[in-house]
């Protein structure tokens, strides 16, 4: 079967301690339960969630919506997502299966970012490493007034931006993230094709601005 | 008792001391209770104790959960009944939640445990752990019946079965059948059935045709597409073998001929004005119609086409092909252990990118129309089986695997043998046999993740 994988790539920064965190746990599991009564992301849709503090780390490999089991998510240290970009693009290397003759792969990746600072690390090499992998949508979230939408602009076009990062706002921007999974998933089983740009995912709600 | 140690107090001092003795052990006493219990808590909190989800309708089996042996005991287990879910705790004290889940959501199940040093009246201790129940994914598909209101209407589901009756020589002929599915994708949001099948056997000839039309996902009218492309090129294919005796005795030459390409050219230029412009025809009924329909396109009406006209003669069979676009289109044997494709399916680099009948370009020219035909002359067979890529995706994969002829003898039986696990029986292919048409429709249910499309599959036995 065809899978469409999903990757969170969540800021756990210091500065996203209290109710941010809390806000990206809460969004976490209702992103995922709302995918898994959706029959198309049920099926198709894979998540994995790479946290970037002081490190980067995988804490869940790319599981399907039914085994996915939420994580322990704690916020300290700085910000390297440059380090992040690298294991996404290695993430992405083992676990997405590639097309061949006998077998059709995997659909592009989706992926969410979501930071609420700076990057602390040179993400020169991450960006390249990131780069020469194959993407279906990238789509970048500055959340709150700290965030640096054109360090974002260099990894995607497509960026969003949250005016604050407290938890209403957290929430209606993972809503929009498990509208658009759902989206996807349903738009590769019917349409045969990946996703490729922000007008095919659903009109972000008021809270989540496109940034231009 | 003071007195015995050589302390000498008065009696309200005894009674004041006793009193402070007694109130300062209480309290140390109730501080090392409190610190057993909350060191026992603390462990049994810091466990990474995870329990996978579950499916509704799934039996079920948790992992073991473990609680420290000795220090807890008494277990008992809150909030799974009621998911028709028991608890299973072992003489060793290991946990197992076993059963099958009658409800689907997010729920937390709390584990009560006593301590050592639990005294009864004294409240228990508890550890929650998160579970999740899936649906059942199959309960999460709708079927919303297509409002008969909507243009170009057809049913969600049709099947026909062709009996062709025994012949003058007592031996049976072969027969047709086809059946056509909407898909999940569809029936979950109410849309029309894009497929479409036609057969037809020509009594006062002995031709059978078959077409099989799939149409495109993206376009808004591609049923009528379908349709209409069935329809004309089995209605022109018709027509033209009304009167086809030099069509015929080309092919018989052929079997004759010292110069098989020079009579394999000759059938080439007749396969080429019968199927090939059965084809073009159906190509331009389309335009025809898109015109009819205000502010559409020929592309709205995007379709495949696979289209074969088949006949018997006393040296074989022959069979002539037309096909644009993906499915699959081929001739089974299962003795010879053979399987001939009847062209190659369009389908591009990347999945979905199918040419269409709809496409001028596949009518340019002779180069063009050539190469979509096909003939063959073949020994007695199996099944001449035509489908959508609803049946050959799910069923085959990828395209070079229809090369495969383990595949098509692992389809073949799986036509057979239902899916048994779902309740869905097998198709029994006997001669003169109607129902053959609702099995092979109710085998067209058969559940594939990710696989949801609508599915067509014409076969002649």
């Amino acid at each position: 079967m065809r899978r469409l994988p999903v990757y969170l790539l969540l800021d756990t920064s210091g500065s996203m301690y209290g109710e941010p965190i809390e806000a990206v746990k809460n969004g976490v599991q209702v992103l995922v339960s709302t995918l898994r009564s959706d029959p198309y992301a049920l099926e198709t849709a894979h998540l994995s969630i790479i946290t970037f503090d002081s490190t980067a780390q995988q804490l869940t490999p790319l599981t399907e919506i039914a085994s996915f089991q939420q994580p322990q998510i704690q916020a300290s240290g700085c910000t390297v997502l440059g380090e992040a970009l690298n294991l996404l693009a290695q993430k992405v290397d083992q676990e997405v299966t590639k097309t061949t003759a006998e077998k059709k792969g995997d659909w592009k990746p989706l992926v969410f970012i979501m930071t609420d600072g700076v990057p602390t690390d040179d993400i020169r090499h991450g960006l390249e490493e990131f780069r020469k992998r194959k993407f279906g949508m990238v789509v970048a979230c500055a959340a709150g007034q700290g965030a640096d939408t054109n360090v974002l602009k260099q990894i995607t076009e497509c960026v969003v931006s949250l005016d604050t990062a407290d938890s209403a706002t957290i929430k209606s921007f993972f809503k929009w993230v498990s509208a658009s999974v759902s989206a996807g998933s349903m738009k590769v089983e019917e349409a045969g094709r990946d996703m490729g740009s922000l007008s095919e995912l659903p009109p972000p709600p008021p809270e989540v601005n496109i940034v231009v | 008792m003071l007195a015995k140690y050589a302390i000498s107090a008065s009696e309200a001092e005894t009674e004041d001391f006793i009193q402070w003795m007694l109130l300062n052990s209480w309290t140390n006493y109730q501080d090392h209770c409190m610190d057993q219990r909350t060191i026992i808590e603390n462990e049994v909190n810091s466990l990474p104790l995870k329990i996978s989800n579950a499916i509704k309708d799934k039996p079920y089996t948790s992992e073991p959960i473990q609680l420290p042996p000795i220090k807890t005991y008494g277990y008992q287990i809150e909030g799974i009944e009621e998911l028709g879910l028991i608890p299973v705790i072992g003489a060793d004290g290991i946990i197992y939640l076993q059963g099958t889940p009658t409800k689907a959501g997010d729920f937390t199940i709390t584990i009560k445990y006593k301590y050592d040093g639990w005294i009864p009246g004294r409240p228990v201790l508890e550890r929650k752990l998160p579970f999740a129940v899936n649906p059942n994914p199959r309960d999460l598909w709708k079927n919303i019946p297509t409002s008969q209101d909507v243009v170009y209407y057809k049913p969600d589901q049709d099947c026909e079965y062709v009996t062709v009756p025994t012949g003058a020589d007592g031996s049976p002929r072969k027969d047709m059948v086809a059946a056509s599915n909407r898909g999940r994708s569809h029936a979950q949001e109410g849309k029309p059935r894009d497929d479409h099948f036609q057969l037809l056997y020509c009594p006062e000839n002995e031709w059978y045709i078959m077409a099989v039309a799939d149409g495109a996902g993206s376009a808004k009218y591609s049923r009528k597409g379908s349709e209409v492309a069935c329809r004309k090129a089995v209605e022109f294919c018709q027509s033209k073998l009304k009167d086809a005796q030099a069509f015929e005795a080309k092919i018989r030459a052929y079997q004759e001929a010292e110069d098989k390409e020079a009579a394999q050219k000759a059938i080439s230029n007749d396969v080429y004005t019968l199927v090939g412009n059965a084809a073009f025809l159906a190509h331009k009924a389309i335009n025809e119609v898109s015109k009819g329909m205000e502010g559409a396109k020929p592309k709205d009406f995007a379709t495949t086409l696979m289209l074969a006209i088949c006949k018997k003669f006393d040296f074989g069979w022959f069979i002539a092909s037309y096909w644009v676009g993906d499915g699959a289109m081929a001739v089974y044997s299962k003795d010879a252990n053979t399987i001939k494709l009847l062209g190659i399916p369009d389908e591009g680099e990347y999945s979905g990118q199918t040419r269409f009948l709809t496409m001028p370009e596949i009518f340019q020219d002779h180069v063009a129309i050539s190469s979509r035909l096909r003939f063959h002359i073949v020994d007695d067979f199996t099944a001449l089986m035509l489908m959508t890529d609803g049946v050959s995706d799910p069923m085959f994969g990828t395209d070079v695997n229809l090369n495969d002829i383990e595949r098509w003898h692992r389809f073949w039986k799986t036509l057979q043998d239902g899916f048994p696990e779902d309740g869905i029986p097998g198709v029994v292919f006997a001669d003169d046999r109607e129902q053959t048409k609702y099995e092979l429709l109710s085998w067209l249910d058969f559940w594939i993740p990710g696989e949801h499309d609508d599915r067509t599959i014409a076969i002649l036995y």
